[in-house]
């Protein structure tokens, strides 16, 4: 008889980080369905596109630094899917590509791979396309337009044209905007999905999405005309962003305390950027923002020893 | 605080059974916390049941008893479940079986304190709960106890013994029960329990309700069940929402833990003048045949409870754990024997996990389940780095080592095995 002898617990649960994966590609599900409805064979192709490259550049990478391959970890897909879902839809093939293996290489291995990077990947691979190609990144097209007519999205119009898209638009996604970001109820879906699976923590999200909810009462009572409630909550990245980017476990805070103020700190930042700044959303740099103070959030949100 | 799933089935429902016969037992000197006891026989001394067979050696120690009556064939080393070999004394065992008698009740009324204290010191008690620290050293604080809480919780997975002591021996337990409030004088009692042993509830509520034996203020608390609730430190927090400051003890707060089984132990001490020399263990696990809760006398080893076909393998067990699946140790061989703080023990044959370590994703289960407010994910980090002086600052010996952060790491990393490292050198540097 041979007897196998390790450390305690004997017992362990059977989460797993690919289950962990799968459980949030399985919540964009809506989202993903959601924008092939709005914008046809571009969304498969684009989300096609990006998921590939980055399993591609993620195996290159790993074969370059002589690692075992984690593929089936399905972490690098769940980065392209992410990049495909922030890029508009009419972006050219390459871009999207360009910015997957950014998102793989940049992002993720030369921080030293899965765990170890700093900022949110697919936030990495969209900054870079946003700098490399601003005007193929804020152009957007028209929802169910057969050749692709170009629109300006909800926020753009706030901004700079002083027009409320109405809720029920927004609600249901039926506005021009990024692949994924349009359908505000697909992913309310997907996101009460991450928290009820225990999949993300529910502690960024509740606080991101309370900081703006707030914000917005108070701006909302002082001028009507900067946009409703409502408007904020489903326009633009911000319930992509607080559900499947600020939840990202890698690049947030540690402790229980460190986490509400990633999410008060993302919110302000977003309204503020909306509100007083050049850009007409502020998600994706907000979360970047604050991806980079997280290791000085950690450092000051120690939990309180145990009986002190 | 984790739910795991609890495996108490079947042998929550088994009657307990006796194996008293064993040919030969191993007996550490070491079954306690403290210092291990001093042999105070030789080989080929002849004992008899009961007989003192090694003295406690300083204040915080324990006596060690013969099991049974035999003859000392070697003082020598041999198989310690933590200590892997330690001295142990060998008897090679006659089949008689002492009796033991009740004592007069009014007897034990007229007991003074340092009479009951003595005994229990004599008798070679300690906690069965699993840290066998000397019980007459915890039953005369330096301080004064309000709440005396007995442990009826049973967290750890698949064991069963004190709940099947609870449903047999309930009376008994109680009559411990009452020579501890004799001892510590306490405002009031608690026992605790959790709410996957509705049987043993009941007869708890049966006893307080119907006050067949007197006592101070005692009520029960019926825990959700959850793990590591069973621990000194959170039952404490539950029951009375005082937390233990660091390094200090239960008394610190005005509490004192003891559990079921210490109670019976007690009882059997004073009202039978019988030694701690048998315990109820249950034997479980897919490896075995059936599952088994069994009275053996201390000192028993594995190898001869399966030669006697006391237990039958089902499959040949990949794993043997001393104790539950969540602190248990991992046993290499049969030879082991059954300690005083042994209350189970697993074989485990199918679906032994040994999946391989991925990096950390840094999800914080580990954090938000952590009993102790600990950040185990970055132990493990520094620790990797071999970075072990910043170890201190983030309390690293604070750990429980319960396993809750290990258990749900969807990366599975053995995270206890690292923080176990991390402890030994801050411990070894201080």
């Amino acid at each position: 008889m041979s007897l196998i002898i390790s450390s305690p617990p004997h017992l362990k649960s059977r989460l797993s980080t690919s289950y962990l994966m799968k459980q949030v590609m399985i919540a964009l599900l809506p989202a993903v369905i959601a924008s092939i409805y709005f914008f046809g064979i571009r969304a498969v192709l684009l989300i096609a596109n990006c998921t590939f490259t980055a399993l591609i550049t993620e195996r290159i990478i790993l074969l370059l630094r002589k690692k075992p391959s984690t593929l089936n970890d399905y972490s690098a897909a769940v980065t392209g899917l992410l990049l495909a879902l922030t890029l508009p839809p009419s972006v050219t093939w390459y871009a999207a590509s360009l910015g997957s293996i950014v998102a793989i290489s940049i992002g993720k291995h030369i921080f030293g791979g899965l765990g170890a990077n700093i900022f949110n990947p697919a936030l990495i691979g969209r900054a870079f396309l946003m700098a490399a190609y601003p005007k193929m990144l804020t152009t957007f097209i028209k929802p169910n337009s057969v050749d692709a007519i170009s629109s300006a999205t909800p926020l753009i119009l706030r901004k700079f044209s002083q027009v409320i898209t109405p809720n029920s638009s927004l609600f249901f996604g039926k506005v021009s905007g990024s692949l994924g970001e349009t359908s505000a109820i697909c992913l309310i879906i997907g996101g009460l999905y991450l928290l009820i699976r225990k999949v993300a923590g529910w502690r960024i999200p509740l606080s991101l999405l309370l900081t703006t909810t707030i914000s917005s009462i108070i701006l909302y009572l002082i001028n009507p005309s900067w946009g409703s409630i409502w408007f904020h909550l489903f326009s633009g990245g911000l319930l992509l962003g607080a559900f499947f980017m600020a939840t990202d476990p890698v690049t947030t805070p540690t402790t229980k305390k460190g986490r509400y103020i990633f999410g008060i700190g993302c919110g302000i930042l977003i309204m503020i950027i909306r509100y007083f700044g050049g850009l007409p959303e502020g998600v994706m740099y907000s979360i970047l923002f604050m991806n980079a103070l997280t290791p000085l959030i950690n450092r000051y949100t120690k939990p309180r020893r145990f009986g002190t | 605080m984790i739910k795991v799933p609890e495996h108490k089935e079947p042998q929550h429902n088994l009657v307990s059974e006796k194996f008293l016969s064993p040919s030969k037992l191993y007996l550490p000197l070491a079954q306690h916390t403290g210092a291990p006891s001093l042999p105070c026989v030789k080989k080929g001394d002849i004992v008899d049941q009961g007989d003192v067979i090694a003295n406690a050696r300083g204040l915080i120690s324990s006596q060690l008893h013969a099991p049974k009556k035999g003859k000392i064939i070697d003082i020598a080393n041999w198989y310690h479940p933590t200590l892997k070999k330690s001295p142990a004394i060998i008897i090679q065992c006659q089949d008689e079986e002492k009796e033991y008698l009740p004592r007069d009740n009014k007897d034990i009324e007229s007991l003074s304190k340092e009479k009951i204290l003595e005994t229990i010191a004599n008798h070679g008690i300690v906690g069965m709960g699993g840290a066998a620290f000397p019980t007459h050293v915890k039953l005369n604080p330096p301080k004064k106890i309000d709440t005396l809480i007995i442990n009826g919780c049973e967290c750890e997975p698949y064991l069963a013994c004190d709940y099947r002591l609870m449903i047999e021996k309930m009376k008994e337990i109680f009559m411990g029960i009452k020579l501890i409030c004799k001892l510590i004088n306490p405002k009031e009692v608690i026992f605790a329990i959790e709410e996957n042993k509705p049987e043993a509830i009941k007869k708890i509520n049966l006893f307080i309700s119907t006050n067949k034996i007197e006592l101070p203020p005692i009520h029960s608390f019926v825990l959700n069940t959850a793990y590591p609730q069973g621990g000194e430190k959170q039952l404490i927090q539950l029951i009375t929402k005082k937390k233990i400051p660091p390094r200090k003890l239960p008394l610190d707060v005005g509490c004192l833990v003891h559990n079921v089984a210490t109670c019976f132990a007690i009882y059997q001490a004073i009202y039978l003048d019988k030694p701690l020399i048998e315990r109820l263990v249950s034997f479980c696990g897919d490896g075995l045949v059936t599952p088994r809760n069994i009275w053996v006398k201390i000192g028993t080893t594995l190898k001869e409870l399966i030669d006697k076909k006391i237990l039958e393998f089902r499959k040949d067990p990949k794993k043997i754990i001393c104790g539950g699946p969540m602190m248990g140790i991992a046993l290499d061989s049969l030879d082991y024997p059954i300690l005083k703080n042994a209350g189970g023990f697993l074989f485990l044959a199918d679906g032994i996990d040994s999946a391989k370590e991925e990096p950390c994703l840094r999800c914080n289960r580990c954090v938000d389940t952590c009993p102790m407010n600990l950040l185990p994910l970055e132990y493990v980090k520094r620790i990797k780095k071999n970075n072990y002086s910043s170890l201190a600052e983030f309390n690293i010996t604070d750990c429980i080592e319960c396993g809750c952060c290990t258990y749900g790491c969807p990366a599975k990393i053995p995270i206890v095995h690292y923080i176990k490292t991390g402890k030994n050198y801050v411990i070894n540097n201080k």
